[in-house]
């Protein structure tokens, strides 16, 4: 079959690769019907994931058809169309049980590199290196899904596949963002980078009863975006000061929840940008934080800080003072898509979610490098790059 | 210029374990090898005990000492080997998963595109030391 193969830094290609197969009883084998890019995947393009190997298929963000099912599957049913949760769980360990998804025991069967890193391991990821359990990923035709019984749901009818192929990562993280916040009617939440994860805690936010969501970022298009689709006000962090900004805007006080949605790779302005550039170029640090930075100077005195951007490895200039001192709660965490996408897909069926504005750019596999290139450099207004094997 | 920047990136995943733990050796955090490993498991200390455990453990237990404790607040069992090497480690985990779920995941025999001469080589290494660890 044809798969988009990570080849090196910043090279992809499409290649013929093997058909997947079942390799345990409780797997399904899923025919892809939608694939998406994913902020994520950036990490692995530019080389800040360590564990990738030319030849890995990528890809984690997917929608199909079940084709096969092995044995031990008892809910899945071949024909049935499915979203699969990007970050795969056991359904058994205890993490799981706790509805802790993406920190399953199980999923990941080789986490030594990440014990040795942070102490322990993430669950398994499709497509996502080596690290996280060195599991093929979607931009492929066809995926093996392991334990799919708890990783594969059943779409409902009237949902696109435009729209619910974001209920395997996007809507979920952007969900939990605005979940493990806590918010509370009333509150101003601000949400740092308005691609797909951050545009969707915008609307978890107002979801959960949010009063006003000032989202920030410096594209245009996607600002405009966040107004106009989920309703956020907006900032342009090239343009206004985003600390005297958010401060002016919410009395003084600063927001009661500050949600991150950026990641390692954050871009900026000044001397602290370039800085993190220099020293992430000579990996002396490997993640960039500036925006994370912001979010914890800019939080209310008792506020919430939730971290949805990925982080692998040491922020450098962490500002502790202001986490202990403002006495924040700092959250965090790879999404648990499982806890909440069948009451996502519920919602996108009764319309208070769409989420299909964001596939900006439908094209075919064969188009997979060029589509990563428009995604990257957010090319021709790209939001999500989606591929159709 | 490809296949040398992808033998750069996969020394550099088997290095990267290394040098982490090199890291945390100069932090001070742990003085020596571990004695023990241990894992905890989902399950009744019963299921853990001489009559009833799977056979697995079984034959780890012929030849390291293994400990069988209930986990605090009900969260199971824990269970410790002493002196457990890479491949102990990695039965270990295996019993956990077998006990927890019913299998062991593989991940060996995917689709995978081409890799470099140095990659295809490297892999099983590389592999063996994600799956294992180094402590
Ligand atoms: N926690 C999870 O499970 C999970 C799941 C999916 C994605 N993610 C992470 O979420 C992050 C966002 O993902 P995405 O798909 O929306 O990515 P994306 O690349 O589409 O969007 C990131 C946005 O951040 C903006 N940005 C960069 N620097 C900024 C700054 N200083 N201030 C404000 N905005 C800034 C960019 O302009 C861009 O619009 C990534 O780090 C991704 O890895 C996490
Ligand atoms: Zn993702
Ligand atoms: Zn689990």
């Amino acid at each position: 079959m044809k798969a988009l193969c990570w080849a090196g830094v910043n090279e992809l290609a499409v290649q013929e690769v093997p058909d997947p197969a079942i390799l345990n009883r409780q797997d399904v084998v899923v025919r892809v019907v939608a694939s998406s890019t994913c902020g994520s995947d950036l990490h692995l393009l530019d080389g800040y994931v360590p564990t990738m190997m030319a030849g890995d298929v990528i890809g984690h963000e997917f929608l199909g058809e079940v084709v096969e099912v092995g044995p031990d599957v008892r809910e899945r049913r071949v024909g049935e169309r499915v979203v699969v949760c990007s970050i795969i769980g056991c359904g058994r360990c205890r993490n799981c049980r706790a509805e802790m998804w993406s920190l399953c025991d199980n999923s990941n069967p080789d986490p030594g590199f990440l014990e040795t890193l942070n102490g322990h391991a993430t669950a398994g990821i499709f497509g996502y290196s080596h690290a996280m359990g060195g599991f093929a990923g979607s931009h492929a035709e066809y995926i093996r899904v392991p334990y799919g019984d708890v990783n594969a749901f059943p779409v409902p009818e009237g949902v696109a596949d435009a729209n619910a192929v974001f209920a395997s990562d996007a809507v979920p993280t952007g969900w939990m963002g605005a979940d493990i916040a806590g918010i509370r009617p009333g509150d101003v939440v601000a949400v740092w980078g308005c691609g797909g994860v951050g545009q969707m805690a915008i609307r978890a936010a107002y979801l959960m009863g949010a009063e006003r969501v000032i989202a920030i970022d410096r594209f245009p298009e996607r600002l405009t975006m966040a107004a106009e689709r989920v309703g956020a006000e907006t900032l342009d962090y090239e343009k206004v000061d985003v600390l005297d900004a958010l401060k002016e805007a919410t009395g003084g006080r600063g927001p009661d929840v500050c949600i991150e949605a950026v990641g390692m790779e954050g871009h900026g302005t000044g001397a602290q940008y370039a800085y993190d550039r220099i020293k992430q170029a000579t990996r002396l640090q490997t993640d960039r934080g500036l925006p994370l930075r912001q979010a914890i100077h800019a939080c209310r005195k008792g506020g919430t800080v939730s971290v949805l951007g990925v982080y692998l490895g040491f922020v450098d200039k962490f500002p502790m003072g202001a986490v202990m001192n403002k006495g924040l709660t700092l959250r965090s965490g790879q999404q648990h898509g499982q806890r909440y996408i069948p009451m996502i897909l519920d919602r996108m069926s009764r319309g208070e979610i769409d989420a299909s504005h964001l596939l900006t750019h439908p094209m075919s596999l064969d188009d997979g490098p060029r589509g990563y290139e428009l995604f990257k450099n957010k090319e021709d207004g790209c939001v999500r790059a989606v591929f159709t094997p | 210029m490809v296949a040398k920047r992808s033998i750069a990136v996969a020394a550099l995943a088997a290095a990267g374990v290394v040098a982490v733990r090199r890291a945390r050796a100069h932090s001070g955090l742990r003085p020596g090898p571990a004695e023990w490993f241990a894992v905890t498991v989902a399950c009744d200390p019963a299921e853990l005990s001489a009559a009833n455990r799977p056979d697995a453990l079984a034959e780890l237990a012929e030849h390291h000492e293994v400990r069988i404790t209930p986990a605090p607040g009900g969260r199971g069992t824990e269970l410790a080997v002493r002196s457990a090497d890479g491949s102990v480690r990695e039965r270990v985990r295996a019993i956990k998963q077998l006990l927890e779920t019913g299998e062991v995941l593989r991940v060996e025999g995917q689709p995978e595109g081409h890799r470099t001469v140095l990659g295809r080589a490297a892999l099983p290494v590389t592999r063996q030391l994600m799956r294992r660890g180094v402590r």
